[in-house]
């Protein structure tokens, strides 16, 4: 019964995680869970295996080992289930060519079952929240990549998703625009959103997220919330200490051969 | 202080970018021939293999280049009979009086008086190399302006233009003057211009063989080719360029489309001369082509090569490079006027922002703004047609292309269509079954434009779909059944047409009609399917996303149907689509296995035993049968029990062998057991199944004899193996372990891992019936539905053989006592 409850608790759960590339091994076995309601944040060096772990999650790539679970089911067997609860931000949205932003998160919107009214209503709701609804009638693959993004993201909340996942979501926005979804996160994540996000922006991480993961090189090196990861390095030292400090490439004992860049990159 | 570097010279900037681009070619080429020999990412690749890829790319030009070069001689050889030989048995009739010459004649022959032409010599059907005829010249200036036009068409129909990115607003950046950078981008365009290279040198190479210059004729044909290039080069720098400059990236690309089209058109009639029997309007062409055409640059280049002395050489080749320089200096000036205010395409922004203002406009007026129909269908099928609607290029690829293919290969032919469409009195004489191949080919053409691209049409927003919570093979059956509904407009079109035009509509073309109104969506399925498979939505170049081996495949099955409809034989007609529809369901399961690993680049899916293993098995089974007869051909008396046993058994034990071989070596999952826990329950069942098929089958036997149908096949067979004390081992053993095996054991188990039991049961009895003699396929058909049956309560094959031998046994036992 106990177990029962961890588990639903527990909304990410990545149980020996692992994807490998030939010979390459994009990420080591990941063992490692996020609560309901918690915004965790996945740090890491370009090519430390962020974007493979986030496509796993998924299903877009299928794990060399190990599984990943969502509110308890398979990322990859129970796939379509998993998708009904959650909304994904890629890294690098590309849209269909000759169709207008709100025709595709329109699309989007009724794919996840919502009826034609309701997937209008919704529409203009996010496109106009998300400040889109000036361009909501050119084609989408005109967009510059701010708005790309916003219109990935209104993709990813059309449907209230129970797990948000994100990839970079405020890579190529304005300052105001990074703000805003921010704030529109934070707002997610207080009424009940999970939210698992990988980003590069130390202090966006450190200001939003309530626990934080560092991947390097394939392997999951830090975790804890931003206070504990900077108590852990040396007292009062500032979240980018130590993420220098844990993907310092001089400080691992061997270093493995490979690129640097991975292929999520 | 940083060193000031001088840039780069003009000609060494040029060779550096023409460098480049033969770079990005060799990259491309042997990305596209190398690339299917490892799945892995190019880390993997070694140099052996690199090694191999070159030698195939290798292997391709030379092929191409062979068979421009075969294109053009017939060309030539064509036009030289059409042209020389008619005019010399026309200068024979003529001799006396010139009046006599036709009024096309009139326009080509006689414009010259005999004076210095003449010498030329006008020979027979057989043409030797020499200096070729005045009509004939005149003919091959025509053909190579054609040939020009077609390279300029096809460069500017080529991606290139309709890429979002511009080259040049990189190149500008470079530190070169704006002269030298056009020029060297018109070097670059002629010489690393694969498609033109290909299709006017060879055709240069045999004017000059032709015109006697022997083995210089290479060097010639080259010399005469680079002006000509240089010149489609500029002519497609000027046009892109302007085009970029003035037209919004949406419209390009539709532009381009409609380029791609008049490309393939204009190279069919270029190449329609080199056709076995060229259509009579190129040849009226050929014959009036203008003289002042003859001193463009395509005519001088014939001209040169075909320079009878030394100074009519000079003064051809004087004038085509004098004439070639001139353009290029004024269309370099026109570049340069043309981007006067700056390298910036024509934003796609603010034409968007305009389109905008209109659609804003249009949309203010009613909430529901979506028209009534646009509630039809699935969300997916109303975006694909939305799609269609907009993406001229998609459009025109899908629906006008394999008009435009099919009419010009009609109309350029003249084969079935060309009777069948050029009037009512020729259609007379096509048959019913015809006009059902025409349907269908083209069906199945438009198909293979759409259906098969469903992958690649979504291109990198792929990832769309991966968001959605609907497993991807039940929205690409949504898109299947769009394109069959769509591609059946062109069959529903081309019979409405037969039967106006015949004015008859007998049972047989209504039969027909059917035939292909089923073929449709089991096509539609099957390229759907291939297409998963032919398509590589990880590739970063757009020409490399399709593999071509799939659409040979899908060629070839399309072929397949083709029988179907054209053999006359009713029961090969329902195997064949049997086997289609069966075949379908095969590859739709493999697709499916297929469809999550689409987007990785390093996994795949685990062997599983399929409906696919089934087919190829049962095939192999026939075909060993085949073999093994023919082997034994001879050693043993015709028509003996014994050697069909023993060519039975072989064939059957081999391919148990194999297929359990290879499952045992790939580790594959779901291999059918004979034996196992549950076998009480296997016997029963197996009985029970036996008793019931037994008893259809002798209830049919008995309604055969009593229908009076003497001779029905199993009663010969079992006639004729009854002399044998073999045959109780093939009928009640071999038989059943060997056909369980297969058709049971991985067809049933195949399609029953993807569908539900009655479909399954079903189409496994289909098929297990369609490969036996027409006359005992009903029998066979209870046979095998009670034998799935039997095997589906325990998934034993214990079951299924007890329920076959039981059948068999009852049925032989019966025969001889009947």
């Amino acid at each position: 019964m106990a177990g029962h409850r961890e588990s639903a608790r527990l909304v990410i759960d990545f149980l020996g995680l692992a994807k490998n590339y030939g010979s390459h091994a994009a990420l080591a076995p990941l063992t490692l869970s996020v609560a309901r309601g918690q915004m965790f944040g996945f740090l890491g060096p370009n090519g430390a295996g962020k974007t493979t772990t986030i496509r796993m999650l998924m299903g877009i790539l299928v794990p060399s080992a190990g599984q990943v679970r969502i509110d308890g089911l398979d990322c990859q067997r129970d796939s379509t289930q998993v998708k009904q609860r959650v909304g994904y931000l890629p890294d690098n949205p590309v849209f269909y060519d000759y169709l207008r932003g709100r025709e595709i998160l329109q699309f989007i919107g009724e794919m996840h079952g919502l009826d034609a009214a309701q997937a209008r209503s919704r529409t203009e709701r996010l496109m106009d929240e998300l400040a889109l609804g000036e361009v909501a009638e050119e084609f989408a693959v005109n967009y510059s990549m701010g708005m790309k993004k916003k219109l990935g993201l209104a993709c990813a909340l059309i449907h209230d998703p129970a797990v948000l996942i994100l990839d970079e979501p405020t890579n190529g926005l304005d300052p105001r625009a990074a703000r805003d979804v921010q704030e529109r996160l934070r707002l997610c994540a207080a009424a009940g959103t999970t939210v698992f996000l990988s980003t590069h922006l130390l202090d966006m991480a450190e200001r939003l997220c309530t626990r934080i993961g560092i991947i390097h090189r394939g392997r999951l090196v830090a975790t804890g919330s931003p206070q504990e990861l900077k108590g852990g390095v040396a007292a009062g030292s500032t979240l980018e200490e130590v993420f220098l400090a844990v993907t310092d490439e001089t400080a691992l004992a061997a270093p493995r051969e490979g690129a640097p860049d991975g292929p999520a990159a | 202080m940083s060193t000031q570097r001088a840039p780069a010279s003009p000609l060494r900037a040029a060779g550096l970018l023409v460098r480049l681009r033969l770079l990005r070619l060799l990259n491309q080429a042997s990305a596209a021939y190398g690339r299917r020999l490892g799945r892995g990412k190019s880390r993997a690749a070694t140099p052996g293999k690199r090694r191999n890829r070159w030698m195939l790319t290798a292997l391709v030009v030379v092929f191409m280049l062979f068979s421009f070069g075969n294109l053009a001689r017939q060309s030539i050889l064509n036009l030289h009979k059409a042209l020389d030989v008619r005019a010399d048995v026309r200068a024979g009739a003529a001799a006396g009086a010139r009046g006599a010459v036709g009024p096309e004649g009139a326009a080509a022959a006689p414009a010259q008086p005999p004076a210095p032409a003449t010498p030329r010599r006008i020979r027979g059907p057989a043409l030797v190399p020499g200096t070729l005829s005045e009509p004939l010249s005149r003919g091959l200036a025509m053909e190579m302006s054609l040939l020009c036009v077609v390279v300029l068409l096809m460069s500017l129909g080529g991606r290139e233009i309709a890429k979002p990115d511009w080259d040049l607003e990189w190149l500008v950046t470079l530190p070169l003057g704006m002269r030298t950078l056009l020029w060297s981008r018109l070097l670059e365009r002629s010489l690393a211009n694969p498609s033109g290279l290909l299709i006017l040198l060879p055709a240069a190479v045999l004017v000059a063989w032709y015109a006697g210059l022997g083995w210089w004729a290479p060097a010639a044909g080259a010399a005469a080719t680079l002006p000509l290039l240089l010149l489609t080069a500029l002519g497609r720098t000027l046009i892109d360029t302007g085009l970029r400059l003035a037209v919004a990236p949406s419209n390009l690309r539709n532009l381009q489309a409609a380029l791609s089209v008049l490309g393939v058109v204009m190279l069919y009639i270029a190449i329609s001369t080199g056709t076995p029997s060229p259509p009579d309007f190129i040849l009226d062409w050929a014959r009036g082509f203008p003289r002042w055409m003859q001193l463009l640059p395509p005519g001088l280049a014939i001209d040169a090569l075909d320079a009878p002395d030394p100074m009519a050489l000079l003064r051809s080749a004087a004038t085509l490079a004098g004439e070639t320089a001139l353009v290029l200096l004024l269309g370099v000036r026109l570049l340069q006027w043309q981007l006067r205010n700056g390298v910036v395409a024509a934003s796609s922004r603010e034409t968007a922002r305009g389109a905008v203002a209109s659609a804003a406009a249009g949309a203010a007026a009613p909430p529901g703004r979506a028209p009534r129909w646009f509630a039809l269908g699935t969300p997916v099928q109303r975006r694909e047609l939305r799609l269609l609607g907009r993406d001229r290029n998609f459009l025109i690829q899908t629906l006008v292309l394999p008009l435009v293919l099919v009419g010009s290969q009609l109309l350029l032919n003249g084969g079935i269509g060309g009777r069948a469409f050029s009037g009512a009195s020729g259609f007379a004489g096509v048959s019913d079954s015809a006009i059902a191949m025409l349907a269908f080919g083209i069906a199945a053409y438009m198909l293979m434009l759409s259906a098969f691209q469903t992958i690649n049409s979504e291109g990198e927003a792929l990832w769309m779909l991966f968001t959605v919570p609907r497993t991807l093979d039940s929205i690409l059956a949504e898109k299947a059944r769009l394109w069959a509904a769509i591609a059946l407009v062109y069959p529903a079109l081309i019979f409405a047409a037969g039967i106006a035009l015949t004015g008859h509509m007998g049972l047989e073309l209504l039969g027909l009609a059917c035939v292909v109104l089923v073929g449709v969506p089991i096509y539609s399925s099957i390229a759907v399917s291939l297409g998963v498979f032919g398509c590589d939505p990880l590739a970063q170049e757009v020409r490399t996303r399709i593999r071509p081996t799939f659409i040979y495949l899908y060629t070839l099955l399309s072929g397949l149907y083709t029988y179907a409809i054209f053999t006359s034989d009713w029961s090969q007609k329902l195997v064949l689509i049997l086997l289609s529809a069966l075949l379908a369901m095969a590859l739709w399961q493999k697709a499916r296995d297929e469809l999550p690993y689409l987007l990785d680049p390093a996994a795949a899916p685990a062997a599983t035993v399929s409906t696919a293993d089934g087919l190829m098995a049962a095939m192999l089974f026939f075909v060993l049968q085949g073999a093994a007869a023919l082997a034994l051909a001879d050693t043993t008396r015709p028509g003996d029990g014994g050697r069909l046993i023993v060519c039975y058994t072989f064939a059957g034990a081999l391919t148990y062998a194999l297929v359990r071989g290879v499952y045992w070596r790939s580790k594959t999952l779901g291999v059918p057991a004979m034996f196992g826990a549950k076998w009480r329950q296997a016997l029963a069942a197996g009985a029970a199944g036996g008793g019931v098929a037994a008893a259809a089958g002798i209830g049919y036997l008995v309604a055969m004899r009593a229908l009076a149908f003497s001779g029905d096949p199993i009663a010969e067979t079992a006639n004729a193996l009854s002399r044998s004390v073999w045959l109780p081992l093939l009928l009640v053993v071999a038989a059943p372990l060997f056909e369980e095996f297969i058709f049971r054991g991985l067809i049933f188990g195949g399609l029953r891992r993807t569908w539900g039991a009655l479909p399954s049961i079903g189409a496994s009895a289909a098929v297990f019936a369609a490969v036996h003699p027409p006359l005992s396929m009903l029998p066979v058909f209870g046979l095998g539905l009670c034998a799935a049956w039997a095997y589906n309560r325990t998934r034993l094959l214990l079951a299924p053989t007890l329920t076959h031998a039981v059948y068999n046994g009852a049925l032989v036992l019966y025969q001889m006592n009947a």
